[in-house]
């Protein structure tokens, strides 16, 4: 029996458990030319907001040991222009999108998810609740707030909803059972990390915003840790996101407990290393001869 | 026309050209024919996480190679500098090049016959001039290249200009070679608003060839530098200001028109 990477998240059906990572991909369809963009297993957009954002000013990223920080600030076209155009051709490529939305009120999640989750080719809403780059506070610091926009935006929305996480907070089991018991679909665990790098030779930082978040290979294994522990106690699936940069790391987030995984910086470097993650997951799959990915969603919990 | 690789190529050669300079030559295959002067390569180097931009120095097309000039100055180019054989991977050719028009010739022409009544003039401060030979060896109008460095020793391939006919004007901060100070002191007493002017450099050289530029009513471009994660348009991180807006340097530039740019 061939080995089959086709997954249901929340409701959705996908040929693979691999998505894009919010805010890595433009708007999904620029890269057409250089990876086959209907092998993905579905695209997380960029953050949309309301109104479009300029975001932060330069310098907006910078390299750091295995990884990268950044402060983009969540620059985006708005979801009015977002729909206009962008939605239509991401539709196009015939694979699940997602779509990740942020507001600085609970009132604009609801505005947006109520706008959005009507369109044609929606197929959920990711609420990025985890911003390190605003100046406001990150909302997961806010466990009523959390409550107050998942369970706001699923009275409103027609479609599934996963809340994206910081890891950034005392006890990532409390803030992902809150998003879920608001009535989150599913949970991204986890956004980038609060961070920071400082220039020896110009004694400033590196980033114009100071601070930024940090993503990459150097982050995978607290990321990690995040999917296991939260695992433990939610019942909805989970986008596990960190790191990742080839299928084992995948499949490591797939072993703690994710059901799909999200991959950003890695594809950063090389768009293709999103096929190369799908194709290092079958692989693995193959070489152990295990059918289907639901038989290893969190096995680690149950060989203790 | 505007067609991109994501693949391995051999290096045909690494090696150092100055001080801290390297020239470093890809075979390239069929891709040289998508090459246009002031696009780039992000460059994977063993090491370090991201991808780095080069700019193109040189494409030849009997080589099928292309080839970047850089100046070692942290990690990843250390580590690159180091490299003397083998595969590299490179994604490219990216971005916006020169949008020459009809300022450009099909083949280098060294017969400055044609009947443009303005000069082409290259602005070229420190490792800018990496991005603007093979502007210069498309120009079909051979012109002049205000090219500035530290000292003497910073100035790089002024043979290679003047093979292809172009005319050179000098200037080293320690006054080693040409004028002594900044290029951009000499480059108002000979340029006309009729010239078209081509900058690339650092940027407080930028922001006096445009102020000059802009005095003058001069028409021309500027090849931006940014630090960038992917060099598609997709991180978002290398921003620039044009004409109001935030432009991705990566996919709208590296090159804008003069009159667009604020710095």
């Amino acid at each position: 029996m061939e080995t089959n990477l086709n997954i249901n998240f929340a409701g959705i059906e996908l040929k693979n458990p691999v998505l894009t990572a919010s805010g890595t991909f433009g708007y999904g369809y620029e890269l057409a030319d250089l990876i086959p963009l209907s092998e993905l297993g579905g695209i997380v957009t960029k953050t949309i907001t309301l109104e479009p954002r300029g975001g932060n000013s330069q310098p907006r990223i910078a390299e750091v040991e295995s990884g990268i920080l950044n402060t983009i600030g969540l620059q985006n076209i708005g979801v009015k222009a977002f729909i206009e155009e962008p939605l239509e051709r991401l539709n196009k490529i015939g694979v699940p999108i997602i779509v990740s939305i942020a507001g600085a009120k609970t009132s604009e999640y609801i505005e947006l998810a109520e706008i959005l989750s009507r369109q044609d080719g929606v197929s959920a809403i990711e609420l990025n609740l985890s911003c390190p780059n605003l100046k406001k506070k990150i909302i997961c610091h806010d466990l009523c707030l959390v409550s107050e926009i998942v369970s706001g935006v699923k009275n409103v929305s027609k479609v599934p909803v996963i809340a994206k996480l910081s890891p950034l907070v005392t006890d990532i089991v409390e803030i992902a059972l809150t998003a879920q018991n608001s009535g989150a679909d599913g949970v991204t665990l986890a956004n980038t990390y609060p961070a920071m790098a400082i220039d020896v030779e110009m004694f400033k930082p590196k980033l114009s915003t100071f601070k930024g978040g940090v993503s990459g290979s150097c982050i995978k294994p607290i990321s990690v840790r995040c999917v296991y522990d939260a695992y433990q106690s939610i019942r909805v699936p989970i986008i596990g996101c960190g790191g990742i940069v080839t299928g084992e790391d995948a499949v490591e987030f797939i072993l703690a407990g994710a059901t799909v995984v999200s991959v950003g910086s890695s594809s950063l470097i090389s768009p293709k290393n999103l096929m190369k993650i799908v194709y290092g997951i079958k692989n693995i799959l193959e070489r152990k001869n295990i059918n289907s990915l639901k038989d290893i969603i969190g096995i680690v919990s149950k060989n203790l | 026309m505007c067609k991109r690789f994501d693949e391995n190529y051999e290096i045909i050669y690494n090696k150092k050209i100055g001080s801290h300079y390297f020239e470093l030559k890809v075979k390239i295959g069929n891709t040289y024919k998508y090459c246009l002067p002031g696009q780039f390569f992000m460059i994977s180097i063993p090491g370090v996480f991201l991808r780095r931009p080069f700019g193109i120095y040189d494409v030849n097309n009997e080589e099928k190679s292309v080839s970047f000039l850089y100046k070692v100055v942290g990690k990843g180019t250390r580590i690159l500098s180091n490299i003397k054989s083998g595969i590299l991977q490179l994604l490219g050719p990216l971005g916006k090049g020169y949008d020459l028009g009809s300022l450009a010739s099909p083949t280098v022409d060294n017969n400055n016959t044609h009947g443009d009544f303005g000069n082409n003039i290259i602005v070229a401060g420190g490792t800018g001039i990496a991005s603007v030979y093979s502007l210069a060896s498309r120009l079909k109008k051979k012109g002049t290249l205000y090219y500035g460095a530290r000292s003497e020793s910073d100035l790089l391939h002024l043979d290679n200009f003047r093979k292809l006919g172009w005319k050179t004007v000098l200037s080293t901060e320690d006054g080693s070679k040409g004028y002594k100070g900044y290029i951009t002191d000499i480059l108002p007493e000979q340029l006309k608003t009729s010239d078209t002017l081509f900058a690339c450099g650092p940027i407080p050289m930028l922001k006096k060839v445009l102020q000059i530029a802009k005095e003058r009513g001069v028409c021309g471009f500027v090849s931006l530098e940014e630090k960038m994660a992917c060099g598609l348009g997709n991180c978002q991180g290398c921003v620039v200001k044009i004409n109001g807006q935030n432009k991705m340097n990566c996919k709208d530039g590296p090159v804008f028109k003069i009159e667009d740019v604020e710095l």
